[in-house]
């Protein structure tokens, strides 16, 4: 490790910190319907949009209809998805005469993408390259790269309002959620980002690919184009990490320079970390926000100090070679071990899942980090809107167990959190383990499609196949590679991983929010315990890393763990 | 043939995902919170 890699990491997580409170504000306001700096051009727009679509933006939804109008929107899109990449090879924008997708052996992965993309995860077993056409790209995976997000932050105010507001019955509305989140919060800083990405040598462009002679020998090299910029931004900005190039961010022309490096970095959790200061302004407690940031600070700088220091080790398998600069394998030295490092971690504390190194060739430990921050369901910061809705259920199993503790019935913001809320909160945390481990036991005990797939035996086989589907029902997205996962067992299985970690999650979330929308606020009392305070940071992030732990430590003794004591 | 599979589980996954909320909002509604 270095003091310049640290400057860098610190400098980053400053960079965080400064635009947490600018961007939650400007949230709220969009959220509230106040008045914002974007108002005069894009409130025609949102008008146009819902006169269009014929949706009264004046009508509020109870959790229930908030809930189908978010399944139908997602069925509806994920089908069309599906149906453009079978059918893109009739279509336009498409200069590289590509099939559609699976026409040529059939292993489910059209399913798979549709899948992937509407969840928000951009899982990718295909390479994209010479798979997808330039209008699947941008009709198909760059529409979804917005409206998934979008979907997550609707989805986060929506339980924000289920806390903030007092004996009512609904949380918001959905078209109306789903469209400020669009137009407000994704459409204009990805314009502005895409040109910066641009002006940093980016490729935009929708001219066939390059064939390049090569130096050395009489063959050619074919190089890759299209419409990248535009797609890149909204990759990070949106947290949804699906790659242009198979390479993903380690391609130099989805991220060129350190700065273009940089940028994605703090476009993964710029909207979520500004989510935490929505949370308290909109619920009037903005030091509740803060305690809630500081919990994901304190587990980002936990898991970034383990992998930096992980990879700064080198590996011991290559013990007397010159490893001064770390474990160099599968990184790019443009970008050397603190970035690499930083990279990881940030893209998995979040559910982005792009990837600037490949997480396979990490050290036993350092991969751990990557794989054991999704299993902490990507709270840290976490996804656009699903971190907030996802931390704010361990922060209903803190105030319980605080509850517990002291004898009282828990209450969170004056909120009486009762039997209902924690049985929802539960349903919520065991699905995602439950589908994990039951999809990585049925695969690691099947050599004929689960295990045959694997590049690597023992406990690092297991790791590659616990990862993509610990990354899957997570949608989180990244690769530990190693697998090939582009198989009708794979392809099927973590489609539906994803499905299940997406929205049988969010149903008994939007369930709480539902429930606690309706109750009273209750005076606090000397029995109340503080939500704004230290301490309560302190709890959240024990009761996080403790159900973390407990669910998933086995497995991981068998994969990483072990791995690591083998050498 | 595999295309009328895989779409008619998507749909199917989806109606699940609705009987899902109905269950919910029915386990809500037997459970009385405190006044």
């Amino acid at each position: 490790m270095t003091l310049n890699g640290w400057l860098q990491i610190f400098f980053f997580l400053a960079l965080i910190l400064l635009v947490t409170k600018p961007l939650g504000l400007f949230m709220a306001h969009v959220f509230n319907g106040e008045r914002t700096f974007l108002d005069r051009v894009l409130r025609p727009v949102e008008r146009l949009i819902y006169r269009l679509t014929r949706v009264d933006a004046q009508h509020e939804m109870r959790w229930t209809e908030y809930a189908v109008a978010m399944l139908l929107f997602s069925a509806v899109s994920m089908l069309l998805l599906y149906v453009l990449q079978r059918v893109q090879g009739f279509l336009p924008f498409n200069p590289q005469h590509l099939p559609g997708v699976d026409s040529a052996a059939f292993t489910g992965s059209s399913f798979n993408n549709a899948s992937s993309f509407t969840t928000n995860t951009n899982w990718q077993s295909y390479v994209p390259e010479v798979t997808m056409s330039y209008l699947t790209q941008m009709a198909g995976l760059a529409y979804h790269n917005f409206v998934s997000a979008a979907t997550g932050i609707a989805l986060a105010i929506a339980f924000i309002r289920g806390i903030a507001r007092r004996e009512m019955q609904t949380i918001g509305n959905f078209w109306v959620d789903v469209t400020r989140a669009t137009v407000w919060v994704l459409l204009p800083f990805c314009l502005v980002g895409s040109l910066v990405l641009v002006s940093q040598g980016v490729i935009q462009n929708l001219r066939p690919y390059d064939t390049a002679q090569l130096v050395d020998a009489p063959s050619t090299q074919l190089i890759a184009q299209g419409p990248v910029a535009s797609q890149e931004f909204i990759k990070q900005w949106g947290t949804n990490g699906g790659g242009f190039f198979n390479a993903n961010s380690a391609h130099p022309f989805e991220n060129p320079t350190p700065l273009t490096n940089l940028i994605a970095l703090f476009s993964i959790f710029a909207i979520s970390a500004g989510l935490t200061y929505t949370l308290g302004r909109m619920t009037g407690s903005q030091k509740h926000g803060w305690a809630v940031w500081s919990a994901m600070a304190v587990l980002f700088l936990a898991g970034v100090l383990v992998t930096y220091a992980s990879e700064a080790r080198g590996n011991p398998l290559l013990a007397g070679t010159d490893q001064t600069s770390g474990n160099m394998e599968g990184k790019e030295v443009r970008f050397g071990i603190a970035n690499s490092a930083l990279f990881a971690t940030v893209t998995t504390d979040a559910s982005c899942g792009a990837v600037n190194a490949m997480h396979d060739s990490f050290t036993p430990l350092g991969g751990l980090v990557p794989l054991a921050n999704i299993m902490l369901s990507e709270v840290v910061f976490g996804g656009v809107g699903a971190g907030l809705y996802g931390i704010l259920i361990f922060v209903v199993l803190s105030v319980f167990i605080a509850g517990l503790m002291v004898g009282r019935t828990p209450e969170y913001l004056g909120k009486k959190i009762e039997s209902y809320d924690v049985k929802m909160a539960m349903l919520v945390v065991l699905v995602f383990p439950l589908t994990i481990l039951v999809l990585t036991a049925i695969s690691s005990v099947s050599p004929s499609f689960g295990t045959s797939q694997l590049n690597n035996p023992g406990p690092h086989g297991l790791s590659e196949m616990l990862y993509a589907f610990t990354s899957g029902t997570g949608n989180n997205g990244s690769a530990f590679a190693g697998i090939s996962a582009n198989t009708l067992w794979y392809n099927t299985t973590i489609g539906i991983a994803m499905l299940v970690g997406r929205f049988m999650m969010i149903i008994p979330m939007l369930a709480i929010a539902g429930n606690l929308v309706g109750k009273k606020i209750v005076p606090s009392s000397l029995g109340t315990f503080p939500v704004t305070t230290p301490l309560f940071s302190t709890l959240l992030v024990s009761v996080i890393v403790i159900v973390g732990a407990l669910t998933f430590f086995p497995v991981l003794s068998l994969g990483p763990i072990v791995e690591e004591l083998m050498f | 043939m595999l295309d009328v599979v895989f779409i008619a589980a998507t749909i199917g996954f989806f109606v699940i995902a609705v009987a899902y909320v109905h269950a919910c909002e029915k386990l809500r509604g037997g459970e009385r919170n405190e006044p």
